[in-house]
């Protein structure tokens, strides 16, 4: 028994931190407000010249070939600033599925370039006025003449500025409305119609892409066509336990925040934390960072093991970190006051992405009832 | 990030299995786990399954092997708490003798104590209990009244315990009483006494709780009688021997844990055969929010023990972190038990012989108002996870 991450594993999250750190931390999502993304860029490359682009990527594809788990540091402390971009989306749902589903072709064209930093990609597969099921997606790839056609609307659809390409979810199979859906990838060009979207969280971007009559081709079907909800679950297990650690790191610096600021602001003659209605709703946010913590780890060990608590793990891991990053980011802003309400501080900006993230891909109910359904209950 | 057991420790859980399976008292594996209402017989039966597990090797397995104890490693020590729930194994009566007293003697007391006490903690045939709290000092210890006045070779106390757990039935007393006064520094000046329960001078009252149960007891103590030889570690310095026996309390709560674990599994069970207009109740999307939510709680407590605990291992003790154990499983406990009342409807008033579930929740519903007071408050857990792990200031007037 050893529930702890390795020093290796610590010392790298250290590296990550001092750079994060450098380029001033949350500052990176401010600076993506005013739609400046060239610091980010810069630390995506640095990001990649520290390996961290390539951890779960097979050696032959440039990769070092390790677990999720190894991905947690580098998670964590994204989320402590709160970076944003197409990070998680790259590696912890396009390259699982591309692992797993893709063929050799895709994943020599893909993988090295992800592990080298030099392509992101984003995952379009919301519509407008639609849930996330497989009812929900109507975007249509028919085949035509040999050939591939899409047609349809996707919406919020993350960074799609910074994005080389989308893993796009589309239906192929009209038939089968439980599933009959495919994944494929499609890289960025002029001929895309992209439209950015406004949304209250603006250090993420989001944007609406329309199809029309676009021209697709056999071999950016990823894994078998029809197959592709299935094999979406299993590319979102990797997902979910990659989120929960990024939100665990935001949770952290939240925790951290009112910590500190109620050992310093002072009334009534005294440090706020003295008191105790203050003190102990921070040792409650504390308390769900710890519990979000050892879920999130243990899900990120057991996503890539056959454990029978699997699915279970991973998904009560999601909820309950989504649930918790929106109660402490809240507190958070009670414990600063009235400045906590600004947005010359940062507390707000954990709160916009705490409800991001709650509502991204699913909402907390909707994850409650898989983590029921994987049970067997 | 390691989940697995040695082969060692597999060994070892499936010699305890075997040895529980032989040796429970008859009938209890199949279900049959009534213990005795009447406190006499009860306290028999307990001493009875504290000898069989003496003479089994099992009373005390975190001791030295010289004190009759195993050397168990921690790992170990969680086998044996899964595997004691995993059976529901019958209460242990000298939890205190074994867990508290004897490990502290083993340590800071002298060879006339260990040869007078040990033997007779593992075999049950002195069961302890200890006296700390008072009507007035309860989270607060350093306010306690209880006096120990020198008289010629003796020691006299005088004063009263309250929330005396296993009081009514135990032998000896772990007992803090005050026997100087220091306004400054009120935690100096405090001795522990080991005291015999059976003398003129000792009366315990038991006190009914919102159960029915009475698991405490009060205990008054006049012109009670205690010598030198009795003394754990040196007179006024009670509150060093205090933080040494908190230290060997190395696994902590994690027998609760699993406990509360299979409780969780319990409410899931019910939800499956409870119905409501025909059909289950866990198919109602309510109902299976709450126990998705639940079952995260449940896991994340289990899996930050387990973190906690790694750390233990490494560092050779618990720190300050193991007060969210402590805090998450009790609350988690009263949470859980509500619901568990909650989901049978009106049927959830029924109690005792009439409640319609088992295990019985209308009980473990009441009784878990107890667990997030005793052993340190939930406001207590708070203040020492704000001040010794997020290093908050203390609270004003202290």
């Amino acid at each position: 028994m050893d529930f702890s991450l390795t020093e290796e594993q610590e010392m790298f999250r250290g590296h990550i931190r001092k750079m994060l750190d450098k380029f001033g931390g949350t500052q990176l999502a401010r600076e993506m407000i005013d739609n400046n993304p060239e610091n980010l860029k810069k630390v995506y490359t640095t990001l990649a010249e520290l390996g961290c682009s390539g951890i779960n990527i097979p050696e032959e594809y440039d990769g070092m070939d390790l677990d999720a788990l190894d991905l947690v540091p580098t998670f964590e402390e994204m989320g402590r600033s709160l970076v944003p971009g197409l990070f998680m989306e790259t590696s912890a749902l396009v390259v699982p599925i591309l692992k797993k589903y893709g063929t050799e072709q895709q994943k020599q064209q893909y993988l090295s370039a992800i592990a080298s930093g030099e392509t992101w990609i984003s995952f379009a597969a919301l519509e407008p006025f639609n849930d996330f099921s497989p009812a929900g997606i109507q975007c249509t790839l028919v085949q035509h003449d040999g050939q591939y056609v899409l047609n349809g609307t996707k919406t919020l659809v993350p960074e799609a500025e910074l994005a080389d390409a989308f893993l796009v979810l589309v239906r192929t199979n009209q038939e089968d409305q439980e599933d009959g859906l495919s994944l494929v990838l499609i890289d960025k060009t002029e001929e895309l119609n992209i439209e950015k979207q406004s949304s209250f969280d603006e250090s993420t971007h989001v944007a609406k892409i329309e199809f029309n009559q676009l021209v697709i081709k056999e071999d950016q079907i990823i894994g078998e066509v029809d197959k592709g909800w299935t094999q979406l679950q299993e590319g979102l297990l990797y997902f979910n336990a990659a989120l929960s650690s990024y939100i665990v790191g935001a949770m952290e610096s939240v925790v951290n925040m009112a910590t500190e600021y109620a050992k310093i602001r002072e009334q009534f003659g005294q440090a706020i934390g003295r008191f105790q209605a203050i003190k102990h709703s921070i040792v409650n946010m504390k308390v769900n960072l710890e519990i979000a913590r050892s879920l999130s780890h243990y899900a990120n060990w057991v996503v890539d093991t056959d454990e029978f608590d699997r699915e279970a793990a991973i998904y009560s891991a999601r909820t309950y970190a989504t649930e918790k990053f929106i109660e402490v980011s809240a507190h958070n802003i009670q414990i600063h006051g009235g400045i906590g309400f600004t947005e010359e501080i940062d507390c707000h900006l954990f709160v916009k992405r705490a409800r991001y993230y709650d509502q991204y891909l699913g909402s907390t109910p909707f994850y409650q009832e898989k983590v029921v359904a994987s049970l067997g209950w | 990030m390691d989940f697995s057991f040695t082969k060692k420790e597999e060994k070892f859980r499936t010699e305890l299995r075997t040895w529980l399976e032989a040796n429970l008292p008859e009938g209890w594996l199949e279900g049959k786990r009534d213990l005795p209402e009447d406190l006499d017989e009860y306290s028999r039966v307990l001493r009875a399954w504290q000898r069989k597990l003496y003479e089994g090797g099992w009373a005390a397995i975190a001791w030295p092997k010289e004190y009759g104890g195993r050397n168990a490693s921690l790992m170990e020590e969680i086998i044996y708490h899964q595997e004691m729930v995993r059976v529901k194994a019958p209460p242990l009566i000298n939890y205190i003798g074994i867990h508290m007293v004897g490990p502290t003697l083993i340590d800071i007391g002298t060879d006339e104590q260990k040869e007078k006490y040990l033997k007779k903690i593992l075999t049950g045939e002195e069961i302890w209990c200890q006296g700390y709290s008072e009507p007035g000092a309860g989270s607060d210890l350093t306010g306690l009244k209880t006096r120990a006045v020198k008289d010629g070779d003796r020691w006299l106390i005088n004063g009263q315990k309250v929330w005396t757990s296993f009081g009514h039935v135990a032998d000896k007393c772990f007992l803090l009483t005050r026997t100087s006064t220091h306004p400054e520094k009120k935690h100096r000046g405090i001795t522990v006494f080991m005291m015999d329960m059976h003398q003129p001078g000792v009366e315990t009252l038991p006190i009914v709780q919102m159960d029915g149960h009475k698991d405490f007891n009060e205990v008054y103590m006049t012109d009670a009688v205690a010598t030198d030889a009795d003394i754990v570690g040196k007179v006024d310095s009670g509150w060093h021997v205090l933080i040494a026996l908190m230290l060997h309390e190395r696994t902590g709560i994690g027998a609760e844990l699993f406990t509360l674990e299979k409780q969780f599994n319990d409410t899931v069970e019910l939800a499956q055969q409870y119905k409501v207009n025909g059909k289950p109740l866990i198919e109602n999307p309510l109902v299976r929010q709450k126990l998705a939510n639940f079952y995260a709680r449940v896991r994340g407590s289990l899996l930050n023990y387990y973190k906690n605990l790694t750390t233990t291992i490494k560092n050779g003790q618990p720190g300050a972190e193991t007060s969210i154990d402590k805090l998450v499983v009790t609350e988690l406990n009263q949470a859980l038990s509500a619901f568990a009342v909650e989901i049978q409807g009106h049927q959830g008033v029924l109690f005792d012989k009439d409640a319609v579930a088992d295990p019985k929740w209308q009980h473990l519903f009441l009784a878990s108002f107890g667990q997030t007071i005793g052993g340190g408050t939930s406001e207590v857990q708070r203040n020492t996870i704000g001040e010794r792990v997020l290093g908050l200031p203390k609270d004003m007037g202290r």
